[in-house]
């Protein structure tokens, strides 16, 4: 039976195919879709779980005991889980385990576009890296079949394209793998010296005996084609995108990029005149076949960063001179204006920021929808950079403000997602050397959801949610750990909020403002719609510099100046915008 | 053969489903069927694009320049800003709804009325409140569904198909609005 399946739900598809039991995530574009896939199935435990360190654990606490076990994140992700990895990965493999790390050439959502190669290299794992949905599936049951075989970790590195991308897939069912138990044995899973001296020597090994095999391995495809001196090295999605140009030249399909069979390349390099490489990104497959001595070419004519398309690859194999007539020639994007992604109508997050922007305070910022705070309709947060990083950033720059003299307060903002993920342990460390010259105000953004990745539920939804089942009480924590300065605030009253956050920033040491209204497109809000008056109207646009999508101004039949104007379709009837009004002039409609 | 359609809109207006029932409806026809389902921050605002190609084999889901054959555009900008994408004499299908960016709702730019106006001259454009028809379906949300049936005109994909498709891929309550909309997009 075949079937038309996205990049990840093949993944998830191979894992239930090749007997997975165990499987744990953090959602994050571009793989929250595996994990979401994987609920569906029966006979699999799946979970997303506090963070990718945890998600990590859990798959390989399930690996431990011989169970198939998955571990999927984003490429950041595998940052956070890259402790138990880099330990782990010395042990001999029970149950077999794929990590798969979502890559993302090009950031269409990501803060950063590492090349998560290098740490499937740097963790001694072999690498798979599929180009397909077909493929997905596949080589998630190579990689587990191998683990166990080999006795290691295994990755799958996925570009966003791939998971995003649909393909047909021929379906199979799904073979028992019982799992055999945890074995005691400590020279083997006790990752202390002595022990660990023999794991370097075993990793080693078996990298080398990987090698071995993937001189003839059924992934590594050889396309030859009689007459060319030419050999074009690919994976993935580079090897589709390639195959579109019909191009008389040989081919080496890498399905495992990492390792790389020395002697395959060897003979290769021997036959043809010319070797060049094709991959996104870092010269990862380039520097490989370097290493071994094979002369060959690549990024030299490729972009570092960003996706590489087909027209792309003709242009560089043009100037190669591997092509003579190019086919297509590189668009030019239609320039026209541009279309940022903004809050939701009813976003609970809109006036926090109007607010923040107002005050015009020094904002830390962190990863969530709020993250969009940067964009110019508020450029209300000043520093972005990684889960949970705005609890350590934020204490690290009062503190340098206070010795330095700055007597200016400091803002962070978080949100529930990422207070559970990896604030926690910043918020701890406030407590540490507090000085009665800190000017600290957290704001929590609890709106009972993890909501840039699609609403998955954490550690405090069921609060608001009866279906889910953790109901972690934010102020409660944080008071039982000694921070006792913790408001909860509802913030569509808005002059309440804004003195509550006015209040902390004047305030010296450590103030905390947990909102409480939830996401308003995960649970789905809708009160009446407001509406403007146009006799009261008196054209400011403060409504309009919300940024709300239903709010614009408005040419009105019979008035000369523009007005504000609400459409009805899309007002979810917040009423921000009614309280931020100078002279009352935006109404409810019922 | 091989068809290349684009999708193109603002993130939150349903284009992830749209693209998998294309891709559903291509398959079922016989067709080797690539996709990219939504390439952009899929929160509600942002722009957001995705393509189905389909035909007897597909290598990549991605469409060369040039080389588009049907663009269904469920806001007009967003139809206009992929234009570059396709082929001259393509179909550029256009749902009037106008969904205005920040800039625009900012008054720092203009809405491009009359670039998108102008895409007749190079292009088979054809515009339709699909909004309405929808509600004279008897359901708002059924929008996307008179812009496949507008579209479905168009590809080798028999109708019986795009219902069966439809029926499966839509919540069971909205599914006889979604196929009255889908034939009032077919037969306009």
């Amino acid at each position: 039976m075949k079937k038309v399946l996205t990049g990840n739900q093949a993944i998830a598809r191979g894992f239930y195919e090749a007997g997975g039991l165990v499987a744990a995530s953090y959602p994050g574009s571009p793989t929250v879709e595996i994990l979401e896939t994987l609920k569906k199935y029966d006979g699999i435990y799946a979970e997303f779980s506090t963070n990718e360190k945890v998600a990590l654990e859990v798959a390989i606490g399930a690996s431990l005991y011989g169970a198939r076990a998955m571990a999927s994140m984003k490429h950041v992700g595998v940052n956070i889980a890259s402790d138990p990895l880099m330990t782990f990965t010395q042990t001999a493999i029970n149950g077999g385990f794929v990590l798969v790390s979502g890559d993302d050439p090009g950031m269409a959502s990501s803060q950063n576009e590492q090349d998560n190669r290098i740490i499937g290299k740097f963790a001694n794992m072999g690498i798979f890296y599929p180009g397909s949905s077909q493929e997905a599936k596949d080589y998630v049951k190579y990689a587990l079949d191998l683990s166990e075989r080999f006795q290691t970790p295994m990755m799958i590195d996925i570009t966003s394209r791939v998971c995003h991308s649909r393909g047909v897939v021929k379906l199979e069912d799904r073979e028992e793998h019982k799992p055999q138990g945890f074995k005691r044995d400590q020279e083997k899973y006790c990752m202390l010296p002595p022990y660990t001296f023999k794991a370097q020597h075993f990793m080693r090994e078996r990298i080398e005996k990987l090698r071995e095999y993937a001189y003839n391995a059924p992934f590594n495809i050889l396309e030859e084609v009689e007459g060319s001196d030419t050999l074009i090295v690919t994976s993935g999605l580079m090897y589709y995108n390639l195959k579109e140009l019909n191009l008389p030249v040989s081919i080496y399909k890498l399905g495992m990029v990492y390792p790389i069979s020395i002697r395959r390349m060897r003979e290769l390099s021997e036959r043809y005149r010319r070797i060049i490489v094709i991959e996104e990104m870092m010269p990862f497959i380039e520097n490989e076949l370097k290493l071994m001595g094979v002369d060959c070419k690549g990024k030299e004519y490729f972009s570092f960063t960003g996706e590489i398309h087909t027209e792309d690859i003709e242009e560089a194999l043009y100037r190669m001179g591997v092509v003579n007539n190019r086919k297509y020639e590189k668009a030019k994007a239609v320039e026209v204006v541009s279309r940022p992604p903004m809050f939701c109508a009813g976003c609970p997050h809109r006036p926090v920021f109007d607010i923040l922007k107002k005050l015009n305070v020094t904002v830390i910022g962190d990863i969530g929808c709020y993250s969009m705070a940067v964009l110019p309709a508020f450029k209300a947060a000043h520093v972005s950079l990684s889960m949970g990083a705005t609890l350590g950033v934020t204490k690290g720059m009062n503190k340098a403000m206070r010795l330095n003299g700055d007597k200016k307060p400091v803002v962070s903002v978080i949100g529930d997602g990422t207070f559970f993920h990896s604030g926690l342990p910043g918020f701890v460390n406030l407590l540490h050397q507090i000085d009665e010259e800190d000017n600290m105000t957290f704001i929590i953004l609890d709106n009972r959801t993890t909501a840039m990745t699609g609403g998955q539920q954490n550690a405090s939804s069921g609060r608001y949610n009866e279906n889910d089942d953790m109901r972690v009480h934010i102020k409660a924590l944080l008071n039982s750990i000694g921070i006792d300065n913790v408001k909860e605030v509802d913030q569509f009253n808005y002059k309440e909020t804004r003195e509550a956050i006015r209040q902390a920033t004047r305030e010296k040491g450590i103030s905390v403002i947990i909102t409480t209204r939830p996401c308003a497109l995960k649970y789905r809000i809708r009160e009446p719609h407001f509406y403007v008056d146009t006799d009261l109207c008196i054209s400011c646009r403060t409504c309009v510099k919300l940024n709300c999508p239903p709010i614009r101004m408005k040419k009105y039949e019979g008035i000369d100046e523009l007005k504000s104007y609400i459409d009805p379709d899309d007002c979810v009837g917040c009423s921000v915008c009614s309280q931020t009004c100078p002279v009352g002039a935006i109404k409810r409609s019922e | 053969m091989v068809r290349n359609i684009v999708l193109a809109g603002v993130g939150g207006q349903g284009l992830v489903l749209a693209t998998r029932i294309i891709s559903e409806a291509a398959f079922r026809a016989g067709y080797d069927v690539k996709t990219n389902d939504v390439i952009g921050l899929s929160q509600r605002g942002g722009r957001v694009w995705g393509s189905v190609r389909y035909g007897n084999n597909i290598y990549s889901p991605n469409i060369p320049p040039g080389q588009g054959d049907m663009l269904l555009g469920l806001e007009p900008l967003e139809a206009y800003r992929w234009t570059h994408l396709m082929k001259e004499g393509a179909y550029v299908i256009i749902n009037e709804k106008v969904v205005y960016p920040t800039p625009v709702l900012l008054e720092e730019e203009e809405y491009p009325y009359e670039e998108i106006d102008s895409l007749r001259d190079k292009f088979n454009v054809i515009r339709i409140n699909a909004r309405d028809e929808a509600k004279m379906a008897g359901n708002i949300k059924a929008a996307n569904a008179v812009m496949l049936g507008l579209m479905a005109r168009y590809l080798e994909i028999d109708t019986d198909i795009w219902e069966e498709v439809l029926r499966e891929n839509v919540p069971s309550k909205d599914v006889e609005a979604n196929i009255t909309a889908f034939y009032r997009g077919y037969n306009k």
